[in-house]
């Protein structure tokens, strides 16, 4: 078998959508690893995030036949993109947290699964501004190139600002998350009472957390649009998003940040895998390899559940000098 | 002959009520706490013991009623508004945060921690530290004195059910309370334990803080506190000293046994 060229550009894809998935599991891990509460609709979160970005970056929709058009042709720049997503989605998440937070944790769960498929409807529907199924097209890349070598110029740029992204967020986020504020999301957490009857005002730091979770995943649906620059509702933010985010957290360990990464690139590499060894399955199986994908999954749960319980990367105890 | 001074007041319980559906766990409940002693509060299962701390706690929000901690009132306020005023609680069952060290959940209750605020942690990082080993070193004192010096840096989780109640009191010491509700302090914790912890407490209690607390340790209740209030059916029905409470036909009646 000759060495494919585009093979790279698979892998660069693997790697830029990885990260997405990085991105997601990191807000979700905060809000429940480290403090408890859980997040049912973090796909509702990514879209907000993902079409408010697509809206302020996007060019004004072209006139084709049969095209609903969207809102949008602001024509901003990528990052205001990314910082917009960030506040929109954070701010979503303050929002429903406002009413729900004071609810029981299985509480908070139905009704972030609900708000997460109302957004998605809404996004399906409103086709004046999200352009309906068919989507919002045309988004800018990160930077424009040109020539023989554009794709792997593109990929190579999404991959370094993601990384560099990841790399950023954990040197932050680990600063802030061990941290007395840090701590008292632990302490709610563990015992919300307990935290409550030594002085700590749960409800703030609860919906502090939130609302940074919140615009983590939105700061993931801005970078999904810069991996692949075509937004459609349906499929890309259908609650088995979130299932998969939950899946990651598990896998790669609560509690730790550095966990939700490689969660995010073991759980997402087996359905990446698995698409690239379609090839070599035998052909009575090739129609089945998304079945088997997530059997796989399932096993891989089981096992970890099993063998390692607290994850890939467990959280570690912190031994204060 | 001059007057005798009255006492002090730290805490007032004032006809306060809390019903659970059909249920008066608290009914017209009237108490108050000398500052600076240690009071204990005794009765059958289900009087209304705990029910009444959650409430002065603000765990539990009364039905009706006041409750005065000093000059505050204190009803219908959130617990952790409380605390800042000078009052929290221990509980029965111990809620330790498991999956946090003992010195973590000292720390957790360090009081007005400028390192809990998130702008402080981004803006005044060096406050932030220099506050953080402050209490720490706090922390570890507290920590000597309720003999869980060794086990700072294990997992609540992992304690005895006994050292989980000394948590309790040590956590509770970090706020810095004036008045601290003890709920069962002795419960489960071995006889000689039991003694150096209400050793402790005497000790507090002349270095200036009240305790209230909840006990059916006879032995505690009779030579450790100063006054011991009977309650039965959501509401008291004895109030003295040990000595008298205890012959005192309706507490015999209802809760010592003939």
């Amino acid at each position: 078998m000759a060495f494919d060229p585009l093979f790279l550009i698979n892998v660069g894809f693997y790697i830029s959508f990885a990260i997405v998935f990085a991105l997601l599991a990191i807000g979700f891990n905060l809000q429940w690893g480290y403090t408890g509460l859980f997040n049912a609709g973090i796909a509702g979160f990514f879209l907000i995030g993902a079409y408010t970005a697509a809206i302020a970056i996007t060019a004004p929709s072209p006139p084709a036949t049969g095209y609903p058009g969207h809102l949008g042709g602001y024509q901003l720049p990528v990052a205001v993109g990314a910082v917009l997503a960030m506040v929109v989605a954070g701010s979503a998440a303050a929002l429903i947290a406002l009413p729900t937070l004071r609810l029981r944790a299985d509480y908070l769960a139905i009704a972030t699964l609900a708000f997460a498929e109302v957004v998605r409807t809404i996004a399906i529907n409103l086709e004046p501004i999200t352009a309906g199924t068919i989507g919002i097209v045309g988004i800018p890349r990160l930077l424009e190139f040109s020539g023989p070598n554009k794709p792997y110029l593109t990929t190579a740029t999404i991959v370094g600002v993601g990384a560099a992204i990841v790399l950023a967020l954990l040197v932050a986020l680990h600063f802030i998350v061990e941290s007395p504020w840090g701590r008292v999301l632990r302490g709610v957490r563990d015992d919300e009472e307990a935290t409550m009857a030594v002085g700590k005002n749960a409800f703030r730091y609860k919906l502090q957390v939130f609302a940074i979770g919140g615009a983590l995943m939105g700061l993931a649906g801005w970078f999904s649009v810069m991996a692949l620059p075509y937004l459609e509702p349906a499929g890309s933010f259908a609650p088995a998003v979130t299932f998969s985010i939950w899946v990651m957290v598990i896998v790669g360990g609560a509690g730790n940040l550095k966990g939700s990464i490689v969660g995010a690139f073991v759980v997402y590499g087996l359905e990446w895998g698995s698409v690239q060894l379609k090839d070599l399955a035998p052909p009575e199986l090739k129609d089945s390899i998304p079945y088997i994908r997530l059997m796989l999954v399932g096993v891989l749960l089981i096992v970890l559940i099993i063998y390692r319980p607290d994850g890939i990367l467990r959280e570690k105890k912190r031994v204060l000098r | 002959m001059n007057a005798p001074l009255p006492e002090q007041r730290i805490l007032r319980v004032q006809r306060v009520r809390k019903s659970f559906g059909g249920i008066r766990a608290v009914d017209d409940c009237s108490l108050s706490i000398a500052a600076q002693s240690i009071t204990g509060l005794i009765g059958p299962n289900g009087a209304g013991k705990s029910t009444l701390f959650n409430l002065v706690a603000g765990l539990y929000r009364p039905d009706g009623g006041a409750i005065w901690l000093s000059n505050s009132r204190i009803d219908g306020l959130p617990p952790f508004e409380i605390v800042h005023l000078g009052l929290t609680k221990t509980w029965q069952i111990p809620h330790e945060l498991r999956n946090m060290t003992v010195l973590e959940n000292l720390m957790l209750g360090a009081k007005n921690n400028p390192g809990e605020h998130l702008l402080n942690i981004l803006v005044r990082p060096r406050v932030v530290r220099r506050e953080e080993r402050a209490w720490r070193t706090r922390a570890r004192e507290i920590l000597r004195l309720t003999q869980l010096g060794g086990l700072a840096d294990e997992y609540a989780k992992s304690l005895s059910g006994g050292q989980k109640k000394l948590l309790e009191l040590a956590r509770a010491l970090m706020t810095e309370p004036a008045v601290v509700l003890l709920d069962e302090p002795v419960a489960g914790v071995n006889p000689t334990l039991a003694a150096s912890l209400m050793d402790l407490i005497e000790g507090l209690r002349q270095a200036g803080r009240t305790f209230f607390l909840i006990e059916h340790d006879m032995n505690v209740v009779m030579n450790r506190c100063d006054r011991v209030i009977v309650m039965h059916q959501g509401r008291t029905i004895a109030d003295g000293t040990p000595a008298s409470v205890k012959a005192n036909p309706a507490v015999i009646d209802s809760y010592l046994g003939g």
